[in-house]
């Protein structure tokens, strides 16, 4: 694994040599709100100057809709016209650790032995992930360092850029990384650097204030599917889906079809537990028929089943959520709540 | 205002304790500096969570009507002679009175089901604003003295006029007054810049219809279709939203803008003479959608064409659900 030195005033112009060969995905500012999205051709990209993007990046690979498949309708039945799963060579530039931590907690699930699914996968192999890690933690409300994540942490990523004070640290963290290697100039690190990436990482830790119990609280979860507890956290819920929409690892979707005429359309569209529809059944029955339950699935899938299921925990610890929450549901105190449950 | 908090709170406990109400609405400290979030006591020692400040944001006659709702749903099954009422104390402003007084006609719930503890309002900080002014920098820590808000970001301790940050619809407010209550709280409110209303919506009339669908174009494609906006309206209560039928769909659930679009559009027009500006719906929107610049043209045409303010006064009902003799409808014969 190669690791360089990079001059500060290098960084900036890197996108925009990607951009020539590669499909460039980047927070940019848009209005008051600073994005994950698709560089535009005049788009300038934020590099180093922002905390993090509003909504996760996790929409590169799981996008909040996508068509499956077209299909037609004719007097001999329903034809299949295609499958869509065309991906562009693309690099995401300015990740986080928590969001890059994200796409290896989905593919656990999209990637899987048993199930494999062909789009995530397809828009996946052809991305580069160059994370920028962060040196100053960016909000209080972050709290990576407790669902096994870090500020400098790389898993997810595929280019760690560290900075270091006087220079950057770029770590080319897998084969997909290193083929990236010729738009960044540097002089090859010494130890030095290493070491000053550790003194950068202690800092950094010391710096995140929010703590929750995150792996304590299993074993907890799995005996206490009817506790009271679950009476108390949905009340003020409005039942939108802003926490599961800003969610870099949230992944249920809801398949539906469209029909123009005689053309038709099977689309894949992000779904939320927070919302009445989901897991309504076409009979009418819905097993979650309230906020309570809606809101028990929400806190179970991140911390007993997907731990359960692929030993993780599907928190990336990003604070999203908390922040943006309207009415101020902090998933922070639920955990604390539950750790302290009997 | 540490004098309406008080008495809000011995209020509350009275209430409880007297078994007036079995809940109270109303707003608590968040866990995030500088915001209060809603919150439901039933037990009296509890009250004193309660709070009353420039950080209430939320409508929370929603609320009342969650909550009402949801306990007469549980009473279907149970014999009528078994069957209880749950009253519900409200922490309510003038446009949670307003909504109140909405659902009150709109006969969704009654007015024994509820008590209304009116609080003189001065206007909301608007989380967006407050976040421009500090150039997105986060608040870690921070107080309200007097007209002032101090806040504390990485960058040292900044100092900014209350009135800069105010929500739009809180700067213009006529009704910052409770307009109905049962208990009210100290002295009224002194008026806003109620002269100012439409400013806004009179500018935006004023420019072509291409610029102004343009506008509405460009906000609407921020819209992720969360539905915030939605489910915080005290209006908005159906119970089961046109976005969500699916047989037939009226609209489809993926990216398309003009399927967002048409969301929008019909819920705005569902407001007619029912949108009581309290800025619920702008202040949950995770994307910052300008929703309000339409809710207020609807707001402006039912005053000047009806004289009907959404919930100003019980006996003036929504005009959208009335007939009243005199008014012309001369556009039917000459259009």
């Amino acid at each position: 694994m190669e690791k360089r030195l990079i001059k500060k005033d290098a960084l900036a112009g890197i996108p925009k040599k990607i951009r020539e060969n590669f499909t460039v995905f980047a927070p940019v500012k848009v209005e008051d709100n600073v994005v994950f999205k698709e560089l535009e051709p005049q788009e300038e990209p934020l590099v180093g100057h922002y905390q993090n993007t509003k909504n996760a990046p996790k929409g590169v690979f799981f996008p909040r809709t996508e068509v499956m498949m077209r299909y037609v309708r004719t007097p001999k039945g329903v034809q299949l016209k295609g499958i869509e799963m065309a991906a562009a060579d693309a690099v995401l530039f300015g990740v986080r650790p928590c969001d890059a931590r994200s796409f290896a907690l989905l593919d656990l699930l999209f990637d899987q032995e048993k199930y494999k699914d062909p789009y995530y996968i397809a828009k996946r192999e052809k991305a580069t992930v160059v994370t920028l890690a962060c040196a100053r933690v960016p909000y209080r409300t972050c709290f990576c360092t407790s669902v096994e994540g870090g500020p400098l942490d790389g898993k997810g990523s595929d280019v760690l850029i560290t900075d270091l004070g006087t220079d950057f640290l770029v770590e080319f963290l897998t084969p997909k990384g290193e083929k990236l290697g010729s738009y960044f100039e540097g002089t090859p690190a010494s130890e030095e650097a290493e070491k000053k990436k550790e003194e950068v990482k202690q800092k950094a830790e010391g710096e995140i204030v929010s703590h929750i119990p995150a792996r304590e609280i299993k074993p907890i979860l799995d005996v206490n599917f009817d506790h009271p507890f679950w009476d108390t956290i949905h009340k003020k819920c409005l039942a939108c889906g802003t926490c599961t929409y800003l969610c870099p690892t949230c992944h249920c979707f809801d398949i539906s079809d469209e029909m123009k005429y005689d053309d038709g359309r099977r689309l894949r569209n992000w779904d939320s537990c927070m919302y009445p529809l989901f897991t309504k059944e076409t009979s009418g029955h819905n097993p979650r028929p309230t906020q309570k339950e809606r809101w028990r699935q929400r806190t179970m899938h991140k911390f007993k089943y997907y731990v359960d299921n692929f030993n993780a925990i599907a928190c990336v610890g990003c604070g999203r959520c908390v922040m943006y929450c309207p009415v101020n549901i902090d998933i922070r105190k639920i955990v604390e709540d539950i750790s302290k449950l009997q | 205002m540490e004098a309406i908090e008080r008495n809000l709170r011995e209020e509350a406990k009275r209430l409880l304790a007297e078994k007036k109400v079995d809940v109270i609405v109303g707003y608590e400290a968040g866990t995030l500096p500088l915001t209060a979030t809603p919150t439901f006591i039933t037990d009296p020692a509890e009250a004193e969570r309660l709070v009353w400040n420039p950080l209430c944001v939320h409508n929370l006659a929603k609320y009342v009507h969650d909550v009402i709702t949801q306990h007469r749903n549980s009473q279907k099954r149970v014999k009528p002679e078994s069957r209880t009422r749950k009253v519900v104390g409200v922490v309510a402003r003038g446009c949670t009175s307003r909504s109140i007084i909405l659902h009150l006609q709109e006969r969704q719930y009654g007015r024994e089901d509820i008590v209304i503890i009116g609080v003189p309002c001065q206007g909301y900080i608007d989380r967006k604003k407050l976040s421009v002014s500090l150039n997105g920098e986060e608040v870690l820590s921070g107080t309200i003295e007097g007209d002032e808000i101090k806040v504390m970001t990485g960058t040292g301790e900044k100092r900014l006029r209350l009135s800069d940050v105010l929500a739009d619809n809180c700067i213009t407010c006529r009704f910052n007054n409770p307009i109905i209550s049962d208990v009210s709280l100290g002295e009224p409110a002194s008026a806003m810049k109620a002269e100012e209303e439409f400013n806004e919506v009179n500018a935006f009339e004023q420019l072509s219809s291409d610029e102004r669908w343009a506008y509405f174009e460009k906000e609407m494609a921020k819209c992720i279709r969360c539905y915030a906006c939605r489910q915080a309206c005290p209006s908005c209560y159906c119970p089961e939203c046109f976005v969500e039928q699916s047989r037939p769909q009226w609209v489809g659930i993926g990216g398309d803008a003009s399927d967002t679009q048409v969301f929008q559009i019909m819920r705005i027009f569902h407001m007619v003479g029912r949108c009581v500006d309290c800025g619920s719906c702008i202040a949950v929107c995770p994307m910052g959608v300008d929703l309000r610049k339409f809710l207020k043209k609807l707001d402006k045409d039912a005053f000047e064409l009806f004289g009907s303010r959404a919930g100003s006064s019980l006996e003036d009902p929504p005009v959208l659900s009335t007939f009243k003799e005199h008014e012309c409808e001369d556009f039917i014969y000459n259009p």
